[in-house]
């Protein structure tokens, strides 16, 4: 049997291993596990503390007649004759942000879930073809994307017309795209993402909810436009988490 | 004309995918140089030479690690163009406070604290392993180092953080 100092060596390298011989040792002493357990509650504080608050200017939309230059196509690109680092415009995007704290009532700024939601709607515009598709994708297809996640729709779901696990936040996440009476509604099952409770947010042309699901994380819905309320993507998000059935 | 339709169809599929990986490699750039306007600025420089050798991503999936060299790249040209003064890690602590103190909650902001005083060759692995969600291998890979070296290094780093965090190390392995 693995010696406990290798395996406490080996978990602290890598707390999420999947190595066969790691699993052995932690199933069969308790005290590795209690070890292991412990280690994991900070590795959640570790991914938390990393995710800092970062803020980002989203995509502006492209021209579509002619090509333009490469500095008024990024969104990231720097403008002629800007000095980046002139402390003038770090005052200014400050006062804009305290300026926005105070009008807003503190809406969208600090805390870490919003820069979940920010990263969500980020993640969206990765994927825009996601919105193109109103046929049903297949069930197989589907099965494929849910079963890493330990998950499976009930049949009343709704039809599920894009099915992809994605690369998000360093995990791979599901992303659909349901049918729905109000339109098409983007679901990131976001396991691995805790929210303390429910967050609207509108942002970029999309309007959302992030709700909490008790031992799994949350669940990221979104619709794109505003002519749909927040009230009723929260009640879809109600019907999303309970056609979802978790099985761990 | 289907060559400017390609173009631009190529220029929006290329700014979706910088958009949608920018906060990571935002964040990245920033516990790399513990520093929020140096990292804006190494970021978008990045974004520039990524769009300029965009030909060269040959495929989408490898898009992180690709952008993600780029921006270890930049981030070491800064420093071969300029020669920073020398700053200690107190006050890089104190000078980026407002955004390191933004958690809710004060232990989030202790780890944070403490990930800031570790040592460059322990904070990379580990932030490329958490927040970027390398394996072993890619983070072995991307700093040209061993497997057992980057281990070793994820394992120090650890160690650290939870000593300087007030965690309960007694049953941590001693090297």
């Amino acid at each position: 049997m693995m010696e406990h100092t290798d395996y406490r060596a080996s978990i602290l390298a890598d707390p999420h291993s999947t190595d066969a011989e790691l699993r052995a040792h932690r199933e069969a002493c308790a005290e590795c596990r209690d070890f292991t357990e412990r280690l994991l509650r900070f590795e959640s504080r570790l991914e938390r503390a990393l995710r800092v608050d970062i803020l980002t200017k989203a995509a502006e939309p492209l021209p579509t007649d002619e090509p333009q230059p490469v500095a008024d196509v990024l969104p990231f690109a720097r403008k002629a004759g800007h000095d980046a680092r002139a402390p003038r415009r770090w005052m200014a995007i400050a006062a804009s942000v305290l300026l926005g704290v105070a009008v807003a009532g503190g809406i969208w700024l600090t805390l870490p879930q919003q820069s979940l939601a920010a990263d969500v709607v980020a993640h969206m515009a990765g994927e825009p073809e996601a919105w193109q598709r109103t046929e049903a994708v297949a069930d197989s297809e589907l099965d494929q994307v849910l079963k890493d996640s330990k998950l499976r729709l009930k049949p009343d779901a709704g039809v599920v017309s894009y099915a992809s696990s994605c690369a998000f936040r360093g995990h791979r996440v599901p992303h659909l795209v349901v049918q729905t009476p109000s339109g098409p509604v983007t679901v990131m099952v976001l396991v691995h993402e805790s929210v303390r409770k429910p967050m609207r947010f509108d942002d970029e042309g999309y309007r959302g909810t992030i709700v909490p699901v008790p031992g799994h994380g949350s669940i990221a819905v979104l619709m794109r436009g505003l002519t749909v309320g927040s009230g009723e993507i929260e009640r879809i998000a109600a019907r999303v988490d309970d056609s979802i059935v978790w099985t761990r | 004309m289907n060559d400017e339709a390609g173009g631009i169809q190529r220029r929006t599929r290329f700014q979706a995918l910088c958009q949608s990986l920018r906060p990571d490699l935002l964040r990245f750039a920033f516990w790399l140089s513990r520093d929020r306007a140096l990292a804006e600025d190494v970021v978008q420089e990045s974004m520039l030479r990524a769009w300029k050798a965009q030909d060269s991503l040959l495929d989408e999936s490898a898009a992180k690690p690709w952008l993600l060299t780029i921006v270890r790249r930049e981030y070491a040209r800064t420093f071969e163009r300029k020669r920073f003064p020398t700053v200690d890690v107190d006050e890089l602590v104190a000078k980026e406070e407002p955004m390191l103190a933004a958690a809710e909650e004060q232990d989030i902001a202790d780890v944070r604290a403490a990930i800031m005083k570790l040592p460059d060759e322990y904070r990379e692995p580990l932030v490329l392993q958490v927040l970027m969600g390398f394996s072993t291998a890619e983070i072995a890979r991307e700093l040209d180092l061993s497997g057992p070296a980057v281990l070793t290094r994820l394992f120090r780093a650890r160690r650290r953080l939870r000593a300087a965090c007030g965690e309960d190390t007694t049953l941590d392995p001693q090297e």
